[in-house]
């Protein structure tokens, strides 16, 4: 285990090292630079030049990448070129804000995926399982933007309730965090909950056909304890798995629930280091987020020893 | 005991379960105090914000998301009123010599700056030099191009000698790029010390910017609010919800989004007519469009009725090369004969020029702002009508600015905001060494016209010159000038805001909650 442990944490490094180079480049590769960006069609030749020179862009991109790299080594991550902001802050305070929004819109998708996963399941082709079904095709079907967007118009016009529009943290206030995050928390929770509840009535599905739940079965269990007791830890292993392949996704920032609520999220962020090209803001961003993924999944494959003890590492 | 967790599980999930279904009716009962607190004693002004401020270093940060902040910050020596013409600002007058080479600048007495010292004519020096340094970069640096030297002779009088006369200066001193800064001052970007109305009191990176009053400002009616909150909201149907709800008071919205609005409940919509228009730009050097006859058929086959109808759904102007906002300047565009569409003629000049049967081509457009896009499109169907067959590449804004700098397009949509001189309309844009002349656009004719005027002191000498020029460019074509937009606000019934071509700011320092 411990030395599982090792080698899953060194391999961080070349991964780490690749996703560098990659974004680095593809950064650089993409049309514009942050001088004419900003500049826009107001721009004079020399204003781009006066401005690349001091963000440092007129040097060659092998001595930008080694300055830049040195500088993440030494866990500096270095300042946004726009506003001259650390960037490392601003990441941890949107991965912040992005982790809450994760957290409620994950726990709000497993608690209607779950449950109905498995009614879903144990009860296979019943008029349940149709709607549920449906349920789940619909989750799946309408993208979150839209979702995001009738659940913010249905309320503020509806019942003239509109979230208030400073983000505070659970751990200051957490009746008004409840308030700022449950709207896209819940459009994230539906998209979630399709997955997962697919997943959940497969995995039940297969399960109950087993030998082992017939035994249970024949030694007159009910049927409340033959799922909860046995089924569900038997089937945990493919949801752990798409639920923590989610909450990876998630925590890069989602994006377009972050930009329709106005959450200052992690995603966000780096979508707006594109569209500016604030190179170390995107090149720290995406590295930070590609730690996080790894990490989250290296957590889940330690999750499945404790699902199934016959997993061994 | 796995059982008892399990059940724990659960029965923590259908707890959250049923606190997320009463989520939408318990948080709406508790925020209704505080909505009721704020009715009674607002001071507050909410902006909807569409972007995020990228920084606040007025002389280097051109984005509009800024300067909307950092003009509240900041004065610059003049401004302009409602009706576009230059008043005293911190500049209370100025005189001009005779030969137009030298301007002295009169300042307000006793004007503090932000951290209590007084603004000085060596403040003034200071905040010029710096943007004519060259490693500042400075946005405004080519508007001042004409300045020899600047002295600052006393406390409150400040003496600008100048290379050549240059009518356009007072006009560029308007320019919030052209903003006073605190002699001395070198890094803008972590702190903002101005003269002006509102003090930056705290920014929130992606979620708001908070200006408290100056109580200090020069003049002493305003502003009239506490504070103004830029509230950064980047969805249209987000910042229409919170309008809706009386969340913000005040946030620009789109033409369409204007239609939605009017006449509910406590918004109104308000709009002008803007600065800006959008055009057709012509590269001169690229077969065939460096026939001249090419360009001309273009510019009758173009139907500018139909953009103005179909794209801004008739809430915009014809323009010139002068938006029509610049009245003192815009030739009315009555008298530009290609404004009145001619199929027929097209073609003809279409086959004069030896392409009976037209050709193929492309327009280069910014898939960011759908209304260029719109307006690819309807120019793409026009040109049909005379046998051009254009493809239309939708350009991300980065690729887009680089292929705008590329000076290499064939056609391509865009948009660009007149200053508030004429000189900028047409030497910035089209004079052969103008930096955004990316058509490669040389007539002699017309660099002599419009140098000639900007060194004219007279000002109906001068306008007489820029109409000459104006019907020159629009002949040539190296641009097809379509559609002046109107910009469009809401505003909750409370606020007493007036939005004008003038700009934003002018209007907020203006604003009073009823």
């Amino acid at each position: 285990m411990g030395s599982y442990l090792l080698k899953r944490v060194a391999s961080l490094i070349p991964i780490l090292f690749g996703i560098s180079v990659l974004v680095f480049t593809i950064l650089h590769l993409v049309p514009g630079d942050p001088a004419s960006i900003m500049l826009g069609t107001n721009a004079t030749p020399e204003a781009i030049a006066a401005l690349n020179k001091s963000m440092g862009l007129d040097q060659p991109l092998l001595s930008q990448y080694m300055s830049w790299i040195t500088g993440m080594l030494q866990g500096n991550f270095g300042v946004s070129v726009h506003t001259g902001e650390d960037i490392l802050p601003q990441i941890l305070k949107r991965f912040a804000i992005t982790l809450q929004l994760t957290v409620l819109g994950v726990l709000i998708g497993w608690a209607l995926a779950i449950p109905f996963g498995i009614l879903s399941a144990i009860r296979a082709h019943s008029k349940t399982d149709i709607v549920v079904r449906v349920a789940t095709l619909l989750g799946i079907s309408v993208p979150n933007f839209a979702i995001g967007t009738l659940l913010l118009l249905g309320f503020s016009l509806y019942f003239g309730w509109f979230p208030p529009i400073d983000v505070v943290s659970f751990w200051e206030d957490p009746v008004e965090a409840f308030k700022v995050f449950i709207l896209p928390a819940t459009t994230m929770g539906i998209v979630v909950a399709a997955g997962v509840m697919r997943m959940t009535r497969s995995a039940f599905l297969e399960t109950m056909d087993k030998d082992f739940i017939r035994t249970a079965r024949a030694k007159g269990n009910s049927q409340w304890t033959i799922v909860m007791g046995h089924a569900f830890r038997n089937s945990s292993i493919p949801i752990v798995t798409i639920a923590g392949m989610q909450i990876g996704y998630l925590l890069g920032g989602s994006v377009i629930v972050e930009q329709l609520f106005s959450i200052p999220g992690l995603g966000q962020y780096i979508l707006e280091g594109i569209y500016q090209r604030d190179y170390p803001v995107v090149q720290g961003g995406v590295l930070f987020v590609a730690l996080v993924f790894v990490l989250v999944n290296l957590l889940i494959d330690l999750i499945y020893t404790w699902i199934d003890p016959r997993i061994k590492y | 005991m796995k059982k008892r967790v399990l059940a724990g599980f659960f029965l923590s999930l259908s707890l959250m379960l049923s606190a997320c279904s009463g989520g939408g009716t318990a948080p709406a009962d508790q925020a209704k105090p505080k909505d009721g607190q704020a009715a009674t004693a607002k001071t507050e002004l909410i902006v909807a914000a569409e972007q995020e401020p990228v920084g606040y270093d007025p002389h280097k940060v051109p984005a509009a998301s800024s300067v909307r902040v950092y003009a509240l910050i900041y004065d610059s020596l003049t401004k302009l009123d409602e009706n576009m013409e230059i008043v005293p600002n911190l500049a209370e007058k100025w005189e001009i010599a005779p030969d137009g080479k030298t301007i002295t600048m009169f300042l307000h007495a006793g004007v503090k700056f932000h951290n209590g010292k007084d603004m000085t004519a060596e403040d003034v020096k200071y905040s010029f030099e710096r943007i004519l340094n060259p490693d500042t970069g400075a946005i405004a640096k080519s508007y001042f191009s004409s300045v020899e030297s600047i002295e600052a002779k006393d406390a409150t009088t400040v003496v600008f000698k100048l290379k050549n006369a240059d009518a356009a200066f007072v006009a560029n001193t308007a320019s919030a790029y052209a903003s006073i800064v605190p002699a001395g001052s070198t890094d803008l970007t972590k702190e903002a010390i101005g003269t002006g109305p509102f003090k930056l009191e705290k920014a929130e990176s992606g979620q708001y910017v908070l200006l408290k009053k100056n109580a200090d400002y020069f003049n002493k009616d305003l502003p009239k609010v506490e504070t103004i909150k830029f509230q950064i909201m980047k969805d249209e149907a987000e910042r229409l919800a919170a309008m809706r709800s009386g969340k913000i008071d005040v946030s620009v919205i789109s033409a369409d989004s204007a239609k939605l609005l009017e006449g509910k409940p406590g918004v109104q919509v308000k709009n002008y007519q803007s600065l800006e228009y959008s055009y057709l730009g012509i590269n001169v050097n690229k077969k065939p469009f460096d026939n001249p006859k090419v360009r001309e058929a273009i510019s009758y086959a173009v139907d500018r009725n139909q953009i103005v109808q179909t794209v801004w759904k008739g809430e915009a102007a014809l323009t010139g090369p002068i938006a029509p906002a610049l009245t003192n300047w815009a030739v009315d565009t009555a008298s530009y004969p290609s404004y009145k569409t001619d199929v027929e003629k097209a073609k003809a000049l279409l086959a004069e020029a030896g392409f009976p049967n037209g050709f193929e081509t492309q327009i280069e457009t910014a898939a960011t702002y759908p209304d260029m896009v719109e307006t690819a499109q309807v120019i793409q169907q026009q040109l049909k009508a005379i046998g051009i067959n254009a493809k239309i590449n939708q350009l991300e804004w980065g690729n887009y600015i680089d292929t705008w700098k590329s000076k290499d397009m064939n056609l391509m949509v865009g948009r660009n905001t007149s200053g508030v001189d004429a000189d900028r309309s047409m030497r910035f844009f089209f004079a052969s060494t103008g930096s955004a002349n990316v058509w490669n656009y040389a007539n002699p004719a017309y660099d002599e016209l419009v140098a000639k005027a900007l060194s004219t002191v007279d000002q109906a000498e001068r306008k007489k010159l820029y109409e000459e020029a104006q019907m020159m460019l629009v002949q040539d074509a190296p641009n097809l000038f379509l559609a002046s937009p109107k910009n469009y606000y809401a505003v909750r019934d409370n606020i007493d805001f007036t939005p004008t071509a003038a700009g934003e700011v002018y209007s907020l320092i203006k604003t009073s909650i009823k």
